[in-house]
């Protein structure tokens, strides 16, 4: 699979799960993409260590220092998958992977360099070594135990964006 | 609660199930929705045999050397940092749990869904020594505020109907009644967000454990399994011994398989792999993380002829297809798990002389063997507990004294056509004398017996 096909591909997986997606070109072009998608009177917990965190962070006019009390976590994460449309959060480097569960909206950045094709290709670079905790998460937290009938938002965030850089 | 086994009484539950229209209704809708859903979550996949045939060889691997994969899980997991616990049957494990906790000083728990906590009838013991369980999937907390038990194994509380679950959350939670499972769902998110905040532990199942790097593997949906495992700071898994794979690589297989068997989507939510509790330099993570492996005869199980059952990934997808269940629903099988995987199950573990009536809650269609991700052999599983029950003598003398006659009448032409003739006329004394039972309920016989009709 080739770059463009795993981007492609994971898009479309990714909108099939209910997650909202964008594609940008770099950096520069995060602070507009990120202006439509979070709202900015909501305390918004961005860890702000990576490179793209640092250039995102500044554009919140509302900080929430723990995800405990924030609407909104942006955050740079671990990878993706072009197979399943998911986002693959990890604890290594002393990430806290739960600041993508407690807060209602979760927006995850994803360096397009990061895709995964399958599965298996996600597996075979992580279970050499794995760290405390791998998380995939593909779309927004559900639950379908009522009738079987599909309702948004149980205990996870009820929104989920990605932005694909 | 305390689920007593009811499992001798199959036929007493099957009838009053019968006869509990809104039941009725719940599970022909979930029948009908999960049928589609399956369906349709498999059609893009390709070469989906050789996926099934590759996850079966991978499930007959690990139960061949199953000793040498859980001794490589428990060395795996120590060196991760998490302390695991061998428990021989479900008393041991109750109670090494209820320490493991009360040594903490821990009174209010978390837990996330967990068919082998259902098992082993775990919440009562620690409500017993005074601790609040917290029942955190959806499913699970309605059924724990009705003081129910789970009728499926992966939708507990599909018997039950909007409008029930809303007077429920209206009678228990004083909220305004509304039975719109979108307005249900936010409020139970709200009343136990505080629950999962100020727990001191969480309790969870694991769906996989692999041998190779000591990880537990959990699917959810819902967000309260990453809850329960990373927000308190003790967690402790509870499962049974079978749910080794060789290594974290074979787990994209399974991921495959069991959300589109499960509940028809591609994969499900999230899906956690937790490797040791939370060390230095981690901000994700329990302190600690305490792993029980139960037993529960499950050795002896995988020494024996009906080995075949322990591949189960637990799916539920052949209770969703099969026609006693979807006709009775999960209750009247009397036990922790129901339908096919279930009525086998439950006899291996508790005992044919609790359980023999439920080796008759099939009628071998073989539609089970036919979406069974891990192609365990279900039919040729109950044929061989139906033996077994006849050789150890739990047959009702009835059904053989009938059956030997049969057999007579069925040897002679002139005999067979003298019963049917005989059949038809005395069918509405037949009847009468039935009522409810089974007779009762038959269909008359054909006025022109199919022999007679075939050249």
């Amino acid at each position: 699979m080739s770059g463009a096909d795993r981007e492609r591909l994971f898009l479309e997986n990714a909108a099939k799960a209910a997650a909202g997606t964008c594609s940008v070109r770099g950096t520069g072009d995060l602070p507009d993409a990120l202006g439509r998608i979070v709202a900015m009177d909501s305390p918004v917990y961005c860890p702000g260590v990576t490179e793209l965190e640092k250039a995102a962070a500044p554009l919140f006019p509302v900080r929430a220092a723990d995800y405990a009390d924030a609407a909104v976590t942006v955050e740079e994460v671990f990878g993706a998958i072009a197979e399943t449309g998911t986002i693959v959060c990890v604890s290594a480097g002393g990430r806290a992977v739960q600041a993508g569960l407690l807060p209602a909206h979760h927006v995850a950045i994803v360096r397009r360099e990061r895709i995964f094709g399958t599965l298996d290709d996600l597996f075979a670079a992580v279970s050499g070594a794995p760290p405390t905790n791998i998380t995939l998460v593909t779309g927004p937290s559900r639950t379908a135990d009522i009738e079987l009938t599909l309702a948004i938002g149980v205990h996870g965030p009820e929104k989920l964006d990605i932005i694909l850089v | 609660m305390s689920p007593e086994q009811t499992s001798l009484a199959f036929r007493e539950n099957s009838v009053r199930a019968l006869e509990d229209a809104a039941l009725r209704a719940a599970m022909k809708q979930a029948a009908d929705t999960f049928g589609t859903k399956r369906a349709d979550a498999f059609a893009p996949v390709a070469d989906l045999e050789a996926l099934r045939d590759r996850a079966s060889d991978i499930r007959e691997e690990v139960l061949a050397n199953l000793t040498m994969y859980v001794d490589r899980f428990v060395a795996s997991a120590t060196h991760a940092g998490a302390v695991v616990h061998r428990a021989n049957d479900a008393a041991a494990a109750r109670e090494l749990i209820r320490k493991i906790l009360a040594d903490r000083g821990a009174r209010r728990i978390v837990k996330g869904k967990s068919m082998v906590s259902e098992e082993v009838d775990l919440n009562s013991h620690l409500e017993a020594a005074g601790m609040e369980v917290v029942e955190t999937d959806l499913g699970e907390y309605i059924i724990q505020m009705e003081g129910e038990t789970p009728s499926h194994i992966i939708v507990p509380a599909i018997h039950k109907n909007r409008r029930q679950v809303g007077k429920l959350f209206a009678d228990r939670l004083g909220v305004p009644y509304s039975d719109d499972p979108q307005v249900l769902t936010k409020i139970a998110r709200k009343a136990l967000r505080e629950k999962f905040l100020t727990a001191d532990a969480g309790i969870s199942g694991a769906n996989f454990a692999a041998a190779d790097t000591g990880s537990l593997v959990l699917l959810t949906n819902e967000g309260n399994g990453r809850m329960v495992t990373t927000v308190p700071p003790l967690h402790v898994a509870i499962l049974s011994i079978e749910k080794m794979l060789p290594s974290l690589t074979d787990l994209p297989a399974f991921l495959r398989l069991l959300p589109r068997s499960a509940t028809g989507q591609t994969i499900t939510s999230y899906v956690s792999v937790i490797t040791g509790p939370r060390k230095a330099g981690d901000a994700t993570g329990a302190k600690e993380l305490h792993i029980v492996l139960l037993d529960n005869g499950r050795t002896e199980i995988n020494a024996g002829e009906s080995r075949g059952i322990l591949k189960c990934i637990r799916c539920g997808a052949c209770m969703n297809v099969c026609p006693v269940y979807r006709t009775v629903g999960g209750h009247a099988y009397g036990w922790t798990y129901p339908g096919p995987m279930g009525m086998i199950l439950t006899t291996l573990l508790t005992g044919m002389a609790k359980s023999h009536p439920l080796v008759d809650a099939s009628t071998v269609c073989g539609a089970c063997v036919e979406v069974c991700p891990v192609r365990v052999p279900l039919v040729d599983l109950i044929l061989e507990l139906r033996r077994r029950k006849v050789r150890e003598g739990f047959s009702d003398p009835k059904e053989k004294r009938g059956m030997a006659l049969f057999g007579k009448a069925a040897a002679s032409p002139l005999l067979f056509a003298l019963g049917q003739r005989l059949a038809g006329l005395l069918w509405p004394v037949v009847r009468s004398m039935g009522g409810k039972d089974v007779a009762g309920r038959m269909p008359a016989p054909a006025k022109t017996p199919l022999r007679r009709k075939l050249p």
